[in-house]
């Protein structure tokens, strides 16, 4: 069972291939950093933002300086030892080379955004001095740090232990938080502004989207190999988690729109984090809570096929690694 | 960045909302004014709620927000629910519509006349000009048709008026309408009113568009409206490597992009006699280029682009392949030029019996740019045969080269240096040699040191040639006929930014006329894009096209006399394209008759036609572009201005006609990626006829073009697509594009290897909550909301927190 204590490195017969195939998905989505073109955002910066919209976005990039800093220590610290799956480690290699990346890409936006050495070092510590970062960085730590003692899941309770660490970061780091912050990027990129922000931010997206495929994936076959471990208690666990990373983001949000933002309301805002928390509970088969439906129209872009016109950006649907030798005769 | 202030306030749930004015004064939100002001828009519009867009737009209004936030925002509204209904997007484009009459007339500005004076006052507008508006001013004010606007979806004017219609420099408001805008780039081509009515014409119905520089800058004090330019390889000296970075930098400045070809540069390893050390070949004098590229800006438009073509004999190929790729060493890496093979047919020989493939050094070899087809063979063979190349490779090792950065960059573009050569009109002399094609691969001329060539494009919307479910052919040969009139009128106004591009394009007076809107036709004729009818049609529009184009350019001769190169073309010994594929057209007399007229007469154009990519202008007139099938049946269009969501408006009708237009089958498009193959409830016609471009084979593509290709005297940006590439794909569809005698490929398109998650559809239909949902409010599910919604537009301002009713 793939969450028995040990060290298991055998990869054939491959226990869970389905894993493996998330690896080699992932390879093919290889993007750097050098792709993204922030020249557009530059000039947005410095003479298209408003006041409000340069608050949001002041406060967006210090909320990306650490996050994905936060989920790496968690996958490193909590997620790769318990998880005894060679193919599913493999997936977990992956997942934590493309978090140092994401570092690495908001690492370059800060550098790019904030040119003044003072304000981008403020940037950087927000977890210790925006309150509104720090509430949502404490609800992190204090889920990191619930199964930080834990060497080995040898009680059922350990097990629910782990999971809810793993569903807290699926659903409500990654799932929620981010969802919440990838709104604030597609709001402006609706109305024509960063550009260079929302590109990368697409490919940040595509690579959040499948770790959380993958820790749902983990769950469901937990849940298939032990079914018992999903139990009311735990159920009502989950939910109260996602109420309190609700409010977590909504303190964020009175921050961000606290200047008043036209087209994006905290009611709003309010309505659509409920609306992803109905859609993370629902994959994990818990009736949702609000009922609320998506308010973002502007989030539906984010759900189709991009066609981007290419002397004006770049399009982002390449893929890496193509195999296969030549032939005359194959299908087309 | 800006930096922050301390927050205002704190608080925005104030029980009354004030909006601020242009004039700065605050003044209570009147929802009344609101919601009257979108339905005035909305009038005839059956399927928009007008009321749905007020109260979203209350909704996401904060206190003190400015009245042209609030106009912004409504117009933002409407955009984002076109994809639940495409009408939306007309009650967007007549709210913005509205904002850019205000804007314009707040500047005093209530006539196209007072539009071009304002514009010549703020250094805009030439001289010419305006003094030609200024005396006709009655006529030509007269001949503007406000009403023109209802053509345009949102998107098409979305686009005019953010990068289009031009601005007052200082204050960034625009100063033209959309109709002056087009009335404003007739002037700039005419020489009577007459004749500016009649193009006017043209591009107000939508009927023809030209090009995006000839939109950007007729009539303009820089009138740079050619589109594209190709340039021969600097030969092997830093003098030429550097004077050519100049030329490409003045030509991308005034919105051109470009071709060149690196050909004859040194390759790495090969001796430089003058310092006794040894080159590094030509990456790093293409990075130098990539950052030149980048830097320079289109008038803020958009950046610069340059394609790059190489010879796949020259020994730096593999480097050349890799400059796209997104790993390695950043200093052998151009992110920002596009690249392309110029492949010669002896290269796809060798591949198809397995052979090896020599690479050269220029140095060695600087004869071989200069030679095609069979001249090109003896002299590579000889070569060879002396062992002057710098070492050999698989042909198929490098062929899968070629097809792996195809898929991984979409870069590396396939075109065939021979069949271009071949079957150009003015290669008919021994000396004159195409060396690459453009930035689009759509345009084939020749080029020297001495000449760079040009083109002006412009672009026939097959939208608009439809009429009662037939195709309207008189149409179509009459506005060929305007549009090349007007485009070698282009040849002569145009400003030149160096001098051999104002020589060669004097002596050979190409043009591009293209098509776009081809798959709207279809959809128009009920016809699923690779149908015998369709491609049957698409042949005949395009030897229509051809027909006209050549009798007009004919007829401009007799007028105006022939271009100065005539004499050295093809077509001055009666030889046609379609003669050069061995195509016979079925109906041959009248094509005698043409070509003993033209071998009496002469041409005034020595090409005349180009199939562009049309990206922008397609969506100005709301069509698809080119001759592309459609990419999905929803998708979005990232542009500068922002994101816009689009749906098929045909299968929106097909479908409402079925009874199936409603939220379960968008959720069910949406989740198969625009795609309604698989959604049962559609009949299966209808289901053949809205295939995506990933669903239909690329084999008919290729067929349809090549068949539409005897028609064609330059060539077509052909896109191909393929889901999920794999090198024995591709190697097959290049061997067969190559085979059908195609000139020029694309983009190479793939799809993600994984997707994105869906955030406003789940995949999985779960069990029904306990909790109460809201329903989601679709048409259907809007209607018996409408009679509470003024109060819901009311309680949600007193009560933001707590109201559900309009969410």
């Amino acid at each position: 069972m793939i969450l028995d204590p040990g060290l298991n490195l055998t990869l054939r017969p491959m226990k869970y291939p389905v894993f493996f195939e998330m690896y080699k998905a992932a390879i093919k989505n290889t993007w750097t950093v050098e792709e993204v073109d922030f020249s557009h955002d530059l000039t947005d910066l410095r003479g298209r933002l408003t006041p409000a919209e340069g608050h949001l976005i002041n406060r967006l990039v210090a909320f990306f300086a650490t996050g994905d800093s936060i989920v790496s220590n968690n996958l490193v610290l909590n997620l790769y030892q318990h998880i005894n799956s060679p193919e599913a480690r493999l997936y977990l290699s992956r997942q934590l080379y493309e978090e140092a990346l994401h570092v690495e890409f908001y690492l370059t936006l800060l550098d790019t955004y904030i040119p003044d050495q003072k304000e981008r070092n403020a940037a950087f510590s927000a977890i210790d001095n925006i309150p509104s970062i720090k509430r949502k960085a404490d609800f992190c730590f204090k889920w990191m740090n619930s199964i930080y003692g834990l060497q080995r899941l040898d009680t059922p309770e350990q097990k629910r232990q782990f999971l809810l660490n793993l569903i807290c970061f699926a659903t409500c780091i990654e799932g929620l938080f981010f969802f919440g912050a990838f709104a604030y990027v597609y709001f402006l990129r609706s109305k024509g502004l960063l550009n260079g922000l929302a590109g990368g931010t697409n490919w940040v997206f595509r690579d959040e989207s499948m770790h959380i495929s993958f820790a749902y994936e983990v769950i469901k076959t937990v849940r298939q190999e032990s079914p018992e471990l999903f139990d009311a208690k735990m159920r009502s666990q989950v939910v109260e988690m996602m109420k309190d990373a609700i409010e977590c983001e909504m303190a964020f949000a009175d921050d961000v729109l606290n200047l008043g933002v036209a087209g994006m309301s905290q009611r709003d805002m309010r309505q659509y984090l409920q609306f992803v928390a109905d859609q993370r509970l629902k994959v994990l088969d818990i009736p949702p809570v609000y009922g609320s439906k998506n308010p973002f129209n502007f989030m539906e872009l984010q759900d189709v096929q991009e066609l981007a016109n290419f002397f004006e950006r770049r399009v982002s649907a390449y893929q890496v690694g193509v195999t296969g030798e030549v032939a005359f005769s194959e299908s087309f | 960045m800006t930096p922050i202030a301390d927050p205002t306030k704190t608080e925005t749930n104030a029980t009354t909302m004030a909006v601020k004015k242009r004039n700065g004064s605050l003044e209570p939100v009147d929802v009344n004014k609101i919601v009257r002001a979108v339905q005035r828009c909305g009038e005839g519009l059956t399927q928009v709620d007008c009321l749905k867009v007020a109260t979203k737009t209350i909704g996401g209004l904060y206190d003190g927000a400015t009245t042209r936030e609030l106009d912004n925002l409504s117009i933002q509204t409407a955009a984002l629910l076109i994809a639940e209904e495409p009408e939306y997007s007309r009650l967007a484009a007549r709210l913005l519509s509205n904002f850019v009459r205000k804007e314009v007339a707040n500047q005093d500005i209530h006539s196209f006349s007072q539009s071009i004076a304002a514009g010549y006052r703020a250094g805009l507008i030439a001289e010419r000009v305006a003094a030609f508006v200024t005396n006709n001013a009655r006529k030509l004010n007269s001949a503007v048709e406000n009403s023109r606007s209802e053509l345009f979806e949102y998107f098409g004017l979305r686009t005019v008026y953010d990068r289009y219609l031009l601005k007052n420099p200082e204050t960034r408001e625009v100063i033209e309408t959309p109709q002056y805008f087009f009335l404003r780039v007739a002037c700039g081509l005419a020489e009577t009113v007459n004749e500016a009515v009649e193009l006017y014409n043209l591009m107000s119905t939508f009927e023809y568009m030209p090009s995006t520089p000839t939109l950007f800058n007729s009539g303009t004090r820089h009138p740079q409206m050619s589109s594209c330019y190709l340039l021969d390889s600097p030969q092997d000296d830093l003098k030429s490597i550097y004077k050519k970075y100049t030329d490409i930098a003045l030509l991308s400045k005034f919105s051109g992009g470009i071709g060149v070809a690196y050909h004859r540069v040194r390759s790495r390893g090969s001796l430089i006699r003058s310092t006794n050390g040894h080159s590094n070949g030509i990456v790093p004098w293409l990075k130098t280029l990539d950052s030149s590229v980048a830097a320079v800006n289109q008038g803020g438009k958009r950046k610069g682009a340059c394609a790059v073509y190489l010879e796949t004999w020259h020994s730096d190929i593999e480097d050349f392949l890799e400059l796209r790729d997104n790993t390695g060493d950043a200093a052998r890496r151009t992110h920002n030029l596009h690249t392309s093979n110029w492949i010669p047919d002896l290269f796809m020989k060798r591949v198809e019996e397995d052979g090896m493939w020599s690479l050269f050094d220029p140095k060695t070899v600087p004869h071989f740019p200069d030679l095609f087809g069979p001249a090109f063979e003896e002299a590579y063979l000889e070569a060879e045969g002396k062992k002057l190349f710098m070492r050999q490779v698989k042909s198929r090792e490098l062929y899968a080269r070629m097809m792996k950065s195809l898929a991984e960059t979409g870069n590396g573009w396939i075109n065939f240096k021979d069949s271009c050569n071949r079957k150009a009109n003015q290669t008919g002399a021994p000396g004159a040699v195409v060396h690459s094609s453009n930035l689009c691969t759509e345009i084939i001329e020749v080029t020297s040191n001495s000449e760079t060539a040009v083109c002006n494009l412009g672009s026939i919307n097959l939208a608009k040639y439809v009429t009662d479910g037939a195709f309207d052919f008189e149409k179509l040969s009459a506005n060929v006929r305007t549009a090349v009139k007007f485009l070698d009128r282009v040849i002569d106004i145009n400003f030149y930014p160096t001098l051999a591009a104002q020589e060669s394009n004097k002596r050979w007076r190409p043009v591009g006329l293209g098509i776009m809107g081809l798959q709207d036709a279809f959809f128009l004729l009920g016809w699923a894009f690779d149908s015998k009818e369709a491609r049957e049609l698409s042949a005949k529009i395009q030897e229509e096209i051809y027909y006209h184009a050549l009798s007009a350019s004919c007829q401009l001769s007799v007028e105006r006399g022939q271009h100065a190169a005539f004499a050295e073309t093809r077509a001055a010994k009666g030889v046609l394209q379609f003669d050069l594929w061995g195509v016979t057209p079925a109906d041959a007399a009248r094509w005698d008759a043409l070509r003993d007229r033209i071998k009496a007469h002469g041409l005034r154009n020595s090409l005349l036609l180009a199939i562009a990519p049309t990206a922008t202008i397609a969506s100005i007139v709301g069509s698809y572009e080119s001759i592309e099938p459609q990419v999905s049946n929803l998708f979005k269009r990232e542009t500068l201005s922002g994101e816009f969501l689009q749906t098929n408006k045909y299968l929106v009708l097909e479908l409402k006609a079925l009874g199936l237009w409603n939220e379960d089958t968008r959720n069910q498009i949406k989740l198969a990626e625009g795609s309604i193959a698989d959604i049962t409830e559609i009949p299966a016609d209808v289901r053949d006829r809205f295939r995506t471009v990933w669903e239909i084979p690329m084999r008919g593509v290729i067929d349809m073009a090549a068949e539409r290709g005897a028609y064609l005297d330059q060539s077509q940006s052909l896109n191909l697509f393929i889901e999920s590439p794999s090198i024995g794909k591709l190697s097959s569809m290049y061997m067969y594009a190559w085979k059908k005698g195609i000139k020029t490929t694309y983009y190479l398109r793939s799809r993600p290897a994984t997707r994105i998650s869906k955030t406003t559809v789940t995949a999985k239909a779960e069990p029904l909550p306990e909790t109460p949902v809201v329903s989601e409010g679709d048409n259907q599910g809007v209607a018996p909301e409408m009679a509470d919604a003024a109060s819901a537009v009311a309680c949600s301002l007193e009560n933001p927190e707590n109201c559900e009713a309009c969410q």
